[in-house]
């Protein structure tokens, strides 16, 4: 982009190039054009973008060489997203090989959980609870949002175009480098809050013990939060006791009259062979 | 051992007894459910040891040996074991685990996803090709919940 744009600039001083010059304004002129329609991300455009950001997410962390758990993992996350308004997303899921306690929702339907958040859990219904959360990220479209709003700030509309429609373009990497690092960086508190209380419903939807997210929120509580295994989950989320006061506060009712529904912790502990 | 050692840190609950503390005034109850009778009145900041959830209520006994459930939502933890302990061993728990050797192999320290790794991590296509092997579908994703008992329930979201 930057060659493009010193040519532009070397071509509008030069006044014995007047034609060439009225050529790269008419080609400036729809650039704009096409600019304007194509700088907001459609279905498509989200589930592409989506990929491209998850192949990142997988060269900093690969998939947990373990096929079993990686097949449960989208059996629960795909049941999950069955109750929901995006249904019909392509939905994937995946677990990471890293010792970081985390989870990643992707735009258009992709949702990563690591190894080290896995090893904490107990039951199915937290497992659930934890994708659900995820889902609800990508249902409420958080990061899609914070990142066309980002890289409307600091990309050119010509550029976010060009990243939209040329999956091969530099600024297309640049697009993707930069969803990527917003996993660094952290939605809205307000996001947060919100995909926790959407978790529990559709956790619940799904015929789960409601309290599987506030259970996990529970464990990573008690954890130190010193930890280095916790560093980026904590600096990106509001404190795991600030979630479960707003979960108390707004979703008590619900947790309760779905908290007799399975957990399935055998189920869990033999899929996700979690050594007792 | 040091990996059984980083899994008791790691899930407290099941290790046994996780000091706690009441961040409200309750009742302690007889069994876990709301219309149940009273044990004791618990005052908020009272420290308890909790042990096993059910549904909403955890068991807890209190400093003065009465036991009971309370609402799991008035506990929070003091992160008593992983604050003694420093880092909660997880990485190494990972690493011991991978490697599948013992504690007396050098372990590689923290790798993964940190905001460094996030930030150069290069494309990996390959792995994304293969999580299109693991993908279940609508059809599949129903079996597996029946399997388990699970029942779709019709509930809304809440007022935002």
């Amino acid at each position: 982009m930057r060659f493009l744009v010193l040519a532009i600039a070397l071509a509008a001083a030069t006044p014995a190039q007047a034609q060439f010059r009225l050529d790269i304004n008419r080609l400036i002129d729809s650039a704009r054009n096409v600019g304007r329609a194509t700088t907001e991300f459609d279905e498509k455009g989200e589930i592409e973008l989506g990929r491209d950001m998850a192949a990142r997410l997988l060269g900093a962390a690969p998939l947990a060489a373990d096929e079993r758990l990686q097949r449960y993992v989208n059996q629960v996350g795909r049941w999950l997203a069955s109750q929901t308004e995006r249904a019909d997303l392509p939905w994937r899921f995946g677990v990471l090989e890293a010792p970081q306690v985390n989870a990643f929702a992707v735009p258009g339907g992709i949702v990563f959980v690591t190894r080290g958040l896995v090893a904490g859990m107990r039951s199915e219904a937290e497992l659930a609870g934890v994708l659900a959360h995820e889902i609800a990220h990508v249902l409420r479209k958080h990061h899609l949002a914070a990142i066309q709003k980002n890289a409307q700030a600091s990309l050119a509309a010509d550029a976010l175009s060009i990243a939209l429609s040329d999956r091969g373009s530099l600024a297309r990497e640049k697009l993707i480098a930069f969803g990527t690092e917003m996993y660094a960086r952290g939605l809205d508190k307000s996001d947060e809050l919100e995909a926790d209380r959407l978790g529990v419903v559709i956790a619940a939807r799904a015929g789960y013990d409601a309290y599987g997210l506030p259970a996990v929120l529970q464990t990573l509580q008690a954890m130190n939060p010193e930890d280095s295994a916790l560093a980026l989950m904590f600096k990106t989320h509001p404190a795991p006791a600030e979630r479960l006061e707003s979960l108390e506060q707004k979703m008590q009712p619900t947790l309760d009259a779905y908290a007799a529904q399975p957990s399935l912790a055998e189920r869990f502990a033999a899929e996700a062979r979690v050594p007792k | 051992m040091r990996s059984a050692a980083a899994l008791l840190l790691l899930l407290p609950l099941l290790a046994g007894a996780e000091p706690a503390t009441l961040i409200r005034a309750t009742d302690l109850k007889k069994d876990p459910a709301t219309d149940a009778a009273s044990v004791a009145p618990l005052a908020e900041g009272a420290k308890v040891d909790a042990t096993e959830r059910k549904g909403g209520w955890t068991l807890v006994k209190t400093e003065s040996g009465a036991s009971g459930w309370v609402k799991m939502l008035m506990l929070r933890y003091a992160g008593a074991g992983a604050a003694k302990q420093g880092d909660s061993g997880a990485a190494q728990l990972f690493n011991v685990a991978r490697t599948g050797t013992s504690g007396t192999q050098v372990t590689t320290g923290v790798r993964g996803l940190d905001a460094e790794q996030l930030a150069n991590a290069r494309p990996n296509p390959g792995e994304l090709a293969k999580m299109e092997r693991f993908s279940s579908n609508r059809d599949a994703a129903a079996q597996f919940a029946a399997s388990g008992r699970l029942e779709s329930k019709t509930i809304d979201y809440p007022a935002p």
